[in-house]
């Protein structure tokens, strides 16, 4: 490098320049980006401190002249026919998200290990219809689960919700886990069975931990997914005391059309708990996610 | 393909004749104890709907879905469908939306995981902001959107007549020519952070030498992109553009709540048609020959699919 430098130091300087462009535009386009994403997330914010009124003017009030926060707190109120529904809401998709995630694990983690291990007849098969699985909309199931649900007597219930979200976030949870099992050397176990333990104490006591990271980063795959779940809560689901938070808002907000600021401080409550979620747990999801389509 | 133990190996190199699959799968019974939990999930609530699609497609089957009153009536529901003007319409709709999302968010995002590769202050957190909209639930964000969008106080109105760019703020989503480009601004404001993540992954996978020789021999940074770059990158974009195109075909949150399909059809796609018929009209056969139209068009595109996740290391020599 430094030969070059010395002998053609015109050349590298306009090399500089060049490299600065690209640069430049880099930054530019990063700029445009965070625009792109953050407004919105902004203006939600914005609207969620105003008053009924001063969300309906026109040109908008940028900050609100009076900010309030007589959304949230009629959200949040317990005595507030709105703030009973509303937090019912949240336990519920609480509720269905938390009981859909340990299942999901409960279920995945012995067939990603059983996939990336053994070399049964089939095995091809079945992970390739496991991966298959992933590709087909809501929409194509959503009537004869509906008549499936009602034979079972599960409509209106959490119970079909959890039993769908389990079963359609499963071929992900098993892919994702799979990826992990992948880079995790066989030889640990083995040396685990020399000395004598069993497969599944191998599994239990050497596997396991060293997968932790991939369980973590399920889990919260599964936790968002159903969390964020619309379609089959809103065919599932009619009494207003079993809806979860999509479902909930919605219904809600067809009645009360106008309210954008209580709408808007809803959607923030509502993505607060996967946002934070992902903010901490970051790492795992983003590496959990690119395991198995980028081979190291 | 993938890692095996030992013991199988072995096990599989003493076979090496011509072993009876049922002896096979007899003496692997034990691995299958593992995945058969799963499997029997799947079984109930993937298989059995499967075929019930497909036996009410070529059946009329009463509004209140009595599944006793059903009457056969061989392919009507196909050709109802094929022949009728909204299924045009809706095709279409729906081949813009996904070709339009997937390939924008995947520009988009492919750009931001280069702009962003360097290291520099506040790389971390710029990053976890251009993620977060990913992980908000579409609800939420179709919601913030109709917002954005309103007609009488919208803010992207607002600012277009501020800078004098209209006389009054414009319907982004009650006219018919603007709803599905309108629409898909959204979309891809969801998911081109999923094409960033995949992206960078695959960005730290180009070996740092190649680039530097690249350099050294005076390649332009254009030059390095497009010959080191890009080709190492070949199938992990396979990947993500397949998952999107996957993912944006199927998508209905976005469409149902910010328009539910309207203005006149202008936005309707494949499944929130689909949905409408079933649960909106009742006309379960219809709809059910539609899903397997849909079913039949996704496993065209599924082979591809699964050779993309499945044959990372094969495609290296082929293609």
């Amino acid at each position: 490098m430094s030969t070059t430098a010395e002998a053609a130091p015109r050349g590298l300087s306009r090399r500089r320049m060049r490299v600065d462009g690209w640069r430049w535009s880099g930054r530019i386009f990063l700029a445009f980006m965070l625009l792109y994403t953050a407004v919105p997330m902004i203006w939600m914010l914005i609207t969620s401190i105003k008053s009924g009124f001063a969300a309906m003017q026109f040109p908008p009030q940028w900050w609100p002249d009076e900010p309030t926060l007589a959304s949230y707190e009629k959200l949040l109120d317990p005595q507030n026919s709105v703030g009973q529904d509303f937090l019912r809401f949240f336990w519920n998709s609480l509720f269905v998200s938390t009981v859909t995630t340990i299942l999901s694990v409960i279920v995945a983690v012995p067939a990603a290990y059983a996939f990336s291990r053994f070399s049964f007849p089939g095995r091809n098969f079945l992970f390739f219809a496991v991966l298959l699985r992933n590709m087909f909309p809501a929409v194509i199931f959503l009537v004869p689960l509906f008549i499936l649900m009602r034979l079972l007597g599960l409509m209106n219930t959490h119970g079909s919700l959890i039993l769908t979200y389990l079963t359609f976030g499963l071929p992900l949870a098993i892919w994702l886990l799979k990826g992990f099992y992948d880079n995790i050397p066989v030889q640990l176990e083995q040396a685990a069975r020399i000395d004598g333990a069993t497969r599944f104490q191998a599994f239990i006591l050497i596997v396991m931990p060293l997968s932790a990271p991939g369980i973590i980063a399920t889990a919260i795959y599964s936790f968002i997914g159903a969390w964020n779940e619309y379609i089959y809560a809103y065919t599932f689901l009619t009494k207003n005391d079993q809806l979860t938070l999509p479902v909930g808002i919605q219904r809600f907000f067809s009645e009360n059309t106008t309210d954008f600021p209580g709408l808007m401080a809803a959607s923030f409550m509502m993505s607060v708990p996967v946002v934070v979620l992902f903010l901490v747990l970051q790492r795992y999801f983003v590496r959990a996610l690119t395991e198995g389509a980028v081979k190291h | 393909m993938t890692i095996v133990t030992g013991k199988a190996e072995a096990r599989r190199r003493l076979q090496s004749g011509k072993p009876g699959v049922l002896r096979k799968i007899w003496e692997h019974r034990a691995d299958y104890t593992y995945v058969l939990p799963a499997i029997a999930v799947m079984l109930i609530v993937i298989a059995y709907p499967i075929y019930y699609t497909i036996e009410l497609s070529f059946f009329k089957t009463p509004p209140g879905l009595q599944l006793r009153d059903k009457t056969f009536i061989g392919i009507d529901n196909y050709t109802a469908i094929l022949t009728s003007e909204v299924f045009w319409r809706v095709t279409w709709n729906t081949l813009i939306w996904t070709l339009g999302s997937t390939l924008i968010a995947f520009v988009l995002g492919f750009a931001t995981a280069l702009a962003l590769h360097r290291e520099f202050v506040g790389r971390g957190v710029l990053r976890a902001i251009l993620i977060i909209p990913w992980v908000i639930s579409a609800v939420a964000a179709s919601y913030i959107w109709k917002w954005i969008y309103h007609s009488d106080f919208g803010i992207i109105g607002a600012v277009l007549v501020g800078l004098g760019l209209a006389d009054r703020p414009p319907n982004f989503i009650d006219s018919v020519s603007t709803v599905l480009p309108s629409l898909i601004v959204v979309n891809i404001w969801r998911e081109f952070p999923f094409a960033m993540i995949m992206m960078m992954a695959g960005l730290q996978t180009v070996p740092e030498q190649l680039l530097r020789a690249a350099q050294v021999d005076g390649a332009s940074a254009w030059q390095r992109f497009w010959h080191v770059t890009f080709p190492h990158l070949r199938n992990v974009s396979t990947v993500t553009i397949l998952l999107l195109a996957v993912a944006n075909f199927n998508s209905f949150i976005i469409p149902w709540i910010m328009t539910g399909g309207g203005p006149s059809n202008a936005s309707h796609i494949w499944i929130t048609h689909i949905y409408e018929l079933a649960f909106g009209r009742q006309r379960w056969g219809v709809a059910s020959a539609y899903s397997v139209l849909l079913f039949l068009t996704l496993m065209t595109l599924g082979y591809f699919y699964v050779r993309a996740l499945s044959g990372n290391e094969r495609q290296e020599g082929s293609a």
